[in-house]
């Protein structure tokens, strides 16, 4: 009885046991998401001209700091910089926008920053030397220059947000009206080649999905 | 590990009756809203003890997992859209105890039965959208009428089929995530 058991409690759950776990995300574009939001006082119709700068911001902490003391923030590299500007004009011109210099009075503004965060899957401590090395627990450690070693796994994760400012407006405002907003989020992981062809595909989604921009 | 506490569990079954089964899941209502795919991953087992000569009273548990890869699609909130992949997972519980009628107590090959059964349906959902995971629990009342039929054999090691309808109420996390299912398994008993 009980061999006969055993027997048919295998032929029962070794199927069952391989099957519970559903597949899911298989490649990094599985994992981009692209968020869009817009005023619906803003009247997109009757804006025409737009101006974009060539740099993307990089947000690198809570603080905005100038630690080169040039006055200018960080910036992204022009690596993906380049790639996000021309993305987003390409799609504006295919969305009826014309593309004027910041001083010829454009309509709206479209202002592009970034970021990157690491996210730890196990957290590794200084406590776990503590009992051979009495005193590290306090220092904590750091990774001077270059990523956290392979063995700490982990991921990268990377936003582009554009933000479309009715530049009219803010001359006489305290505050700058932003009348759309878009973020695309994946992962920042893989080559620049393939990086880059994420983020033109999201862009492309941020104003396929955004129909009132169109004229 | 789990053969061991199965094999112990069926020592008792000389006397009591336990059953395992292979559970096919179809969602509805709320839960099929949500993922509209049947379920072919889960599995469930009962213990039921003979009160009277053509009734059992038992307990039953489980195990449902229902999956559905949403795709690409965009999703709406007044003037905001989130558009990505959706990875749709639902893992269901049901901790229920229970009572069968067996109308036949003879030596009949094909013996019919009905029960019903009352407690709680644990349901999990979550979401993964992005690199963002949205999970949503709850423990619904739930009444589970079943029928089916059990083919008995000299062993003692019957097999069975059997539907049973998993109706979960509303709380306030979740509408009533029910679920119909397609029982096929063995049941070690005497009975």
């Amino acid at each position: 009885m009980t061999i006969k058991l055993r027997y048919w409690l295998a032929v029962f759950l070794l199927p069952v046991l391989s099957g519970c776990y559903p597949e899911g995300a298989e490649y990094t574009e599985d994992l981009d998401l692209v968020y869009t939001n817009y005023s619906n006082q803003f009247d997109f119709a009757s804006r025409k001209t737009y101006s974009i700068p060539d740099s993307v911001i990089k947000i690198t902490g809570e603080v905005f700091n100038d630690p080169d003391g040039d006055g200018k923030p960080t910036f992204l590299s022009p690596a993906y910089a380049t790639v996000i500007v021309a993305q987003i004009k390409k799609d504006m011109a295919a969305n009826g926008w014309t593309l004027v210099d910041k001083n010829a009075n454009p309509d709206v503004i479209i202002l592009t920053s970034s970021m990157t965060t690491t996210n730890i899957y196990y957290y590794y401590d200084w406590w776990y030397w503590d009992w051979w090395y009495p005193g590290w627990y306090d220092w904590g450690w750091y990774y001077p220059g270059y990523y956290y070693p392979a063995y700490v796994t982990g991921y990268r994760s990377g936003s582009v947000f554009m933000q479309m400012v009715d530049s009219k407006a803010a001359k006489n405002a305290d505050n700058v009206p932003v009348a759309w907003s878009a973020i695309i989020n994946g992962l920042a992981e893989g080559n620049t080649t393939d990086i880059n062809a994420r983020i033109q595909t999201s862009i492309d989604k941020a104003f396929a999905q955004s129909p009132y921009l169109k004229h | 590990m789990a053969l061991i506490v199965f094999s112990s569990l069926g020592a008792r079954a000389q006397n009591g009756g336990f059953t395992v089964s292979y559970p096919i899941g179809f969602p509805m209502g709320n839960l099929h809203d949500y993922i509209s795919k049947t379920s072919f991953r889960g599995i469930s087992f009962e213990f039921n003890k003979k009160v009277k000569p053509q009734v059992t009273v038992g307990l039953e548990t489980g195990w449902n997992v229902f999956y559905e890869n949403a795709g690409e699609q965009e999703y709406k909130d007044q003037t905001a859209t989130v558009s990505g992949k959706q990875y749709r997972y639902t893992n269901s519980v049901p901790i229920l105890i229970g009572a069968k009628y067996h109308p036949q107590t003879g030596n009949q090959v094909i013996a019919p039965y009905v029960g019903a059964g009352l407690g709680t349906l644990y349901s999990n959902r979550t979401t993964d959208f992005g690199l963002y995971e949205i999970t949503n629990e709850a423990w619904q009342f739930c009444i589970r009428p079943e029928a089916g039929l059990i083919f008995k054999t000299a062993s003692g090691v019957n097999p069975f089929v059997g539907v049973k309808y998993y109706w979960a109420f509303n709380s306030d996390d979740l509408d009533g995530q029910s679920f119909l299912s397609l029982n096929v398994g063995l049941k070690f008993s005497p009975f």
